[in-house]
């Protein structure tokens, strides 16, 4: 047994994945995200939601190592030591930021590189991972597009021949090659229509539940929140204003935001 | 007697806030226990919070006070106050919850809907294959429909799914709400059946049936909530 073997139940696992406590931004006199406190542990998956200008968004990117709090903390534990995110160099968190955590943007332009074929852009993980074996490399890549229903005759073409919904796939896939513990996504399915969403979230309710990926999802969509995720924190103003159980907090809201929220939309 | 369920003080009270603040009471000073192997029926009025109590038994809802032991790998688990992680280890090896309606997630098949708790719970692809048919034939639900998303069934067959997901493999306490409201004389028999053999091999069972054959034929044991009813 390796020092990175997976527990198997959930009982055992000895400690969250990621503790966050106090986490702050302001731009200015207005506030970003206030005070955030909470732990995620391996496996779990942590909705993130509220509307437009609430905070969601910001809190995401304290969180994925991308935009510095005002105050706070952010530990994530790779090894047996909790890393402070913010205190380690520049050079180690994005070291992290490429292995250890994965990060899927609302515009998959933002998370691909335009002028690198399909396989490239999946293949460019595993070598910054360390890998170097080429025939190797190109073989994950395809497993990998076929794994989110991208055919592989499709592996030398660049994204931008690809429509909204194949480039999320992609983006998707890149993300995922190596083997993170943790994903972030922001709005997955935003920007796509309805039926292409559809075939998006039932992938992502695939891939997270078979790699026991514990990840945080911003939406504003609470279909897509009951679908995916096992809790919810619930944001309005920077501040969270509930959070619990998915299903407590969308079929027993107790905040007045929440309620609203809820009683907004037809059926979820 | 094993007791599955432990009840103390529970109170509800519904708040809308958008609607004037509005206090919804439904009831307090909630006290019982389920034991393993029998079968408590929930009884009065449509409105008296029948599935109120059921969802709140489940950690769906959360009560405005009071303690739910649930007994979890063999020792009392207070479900109302534990983390959501507990709760939700909980309901996949402890608490199983039988509603009358399927919840449809695009593009997945009858089979793997009723696969699915024995995956989660470790059992290997050819053994819940094996199991879900049997449960699937079972329950008369056409082979010719297994490997389809439920979504385009009719309102019987997506239920039928939901109760062979349900008691493929029975939880030590299974919630029942309404599970026959829209099935045959056939398939109530079969549902009526599958609960019974549940309840033999230790499940403790609480539950809500309109039908009065079908109450009378799953109970050992009533419980009137109407005696919980706050005064409003």
């Amino acid at each position: 047994m390796t020092v990175h073997a997976s527990f198997p139940d959930a009982a055992l696992e000895p400690a969250p994945l990621l503790t966050v406590s106090g986490v702050s931004r302001f731009y200015g006199e207005r506030i970003g995200c206030a005070d955030v406190s909470f732990d995620l542990w391996p496996g779990e998956v942590l909705g993130i939601v509220g509307e437009s200008g609430s905070g969601k968004s910001t809190l995401l990117r304290c969180l994925a190592g991308i935009d510095k709090p005002d105050a706070g903390e952010v530990l994530f534990r790779a090894g047996p030591e909790p890393l402070d995110i913010y205190s380690v160099s520049e050079q180690e968190r994005r070291r992290l930021m490429r292995t250890a955590w994965g990060i899927v943007h609302q515009n998959p332009r933002d998370g691909l590189r335009m002028d690198v074929t399909a396989g490239g852009n999946v293949g460019e993980r595993l070598m910054d991972r360390g890998d170097r074996h080429y025939g190797k490399i190109r073989e994950r890549a395809l497993d990998w597009l076929q794994r989110v229903e991208i055919a592989g005759s499709r592996i030398d073409d660049r994204p931008r021949q690809f429509s909204g919904g194949m480039q999320q796939r992609l983006q998707i896939a890149r993300v995922l090659v190596s083997e993170p513990r943790l994903v972030f996504m922001d709005e997955p399915t935003g920007g796509l229509d309805v039926s292409v969403q559809a075939r998006l979230l039932d992938l992502l309710r695939v891939l997270v539940r078979d790699l026991g990926l514990a990840a945080i999802i911003v939406t504003h969509d609470l279909a897509v929140a009951r679908l995916l995720t096992d809790r919810l924190m619930v944001m309005k103003d920077g501040h969270v204003v509930e959070q619990g159980l998915t299903d407590q907090v969308l079929d027993d809201p107790h905040h007045a935001y929440t309620q609203l929220l809820t009683s907004a939309v037809l059926s979820v | 007697m094993t007791t599955m369920i432990q009840v103390e003080n529970v109170a509800k009270t519904f708040t809308l806030h958008n609607q004037g603040g509005t206090r919804l009471p439904v009831f307090d000073d909630v006290n019982f226990t389920v034991e393993a192997g029998e079968a408590l029926v929930l009884a009065g009025a449509s409105g008296a919070g029948k599935s109120s109590l059921l969802r709140i038994l489940y950690g769906n809802y959360r009560p405005t006070s009071g303690a739910i032991r649930i007994t979890h790998a063999g020792r009392p688990v207070d479900i109302v106050s534990a983390v959501p992680r507990t709760v939700l280890d909980i309901r996949r090896r402890t608490l199983g919850f039988v509603s009358q309606f399927l919840r449809v997630i695009p593009r997945v098949s009858a089979l793997d809907i009723v696969r699915d708790p024995l995956l989660a719970r470790g059992a290997s692809q050819g053994e819940a294959s094996d199991r879900a048919k049997a449960m699937l034939t079972r329950l008369n639900l056409p082979e010719r429909l297994w490997n389809l998303a439920p979504a385009t069934f009719s309102g019987g067959e997506q239920q039928r799914v939901n109760i062979a997901r349900s008691f493929v493999d029975p939880s030590p306490i299974m919630l029942i709400d309404e599970p026959t409201a829209s099935l045959d004389a056939a398939n109530r028999d079969v549902v009526v059946e599958l609960i019974s053999e549940a309840r033999t091999a230790g499940s403790a069972i609480v539950g809500i049936f309109h039908d009065e054959a079908v109450r009378e034929r799953v109970a050992t044991r009533y419980l009137d909530i109407t005696s919980f009813r706050k005064a409003a």
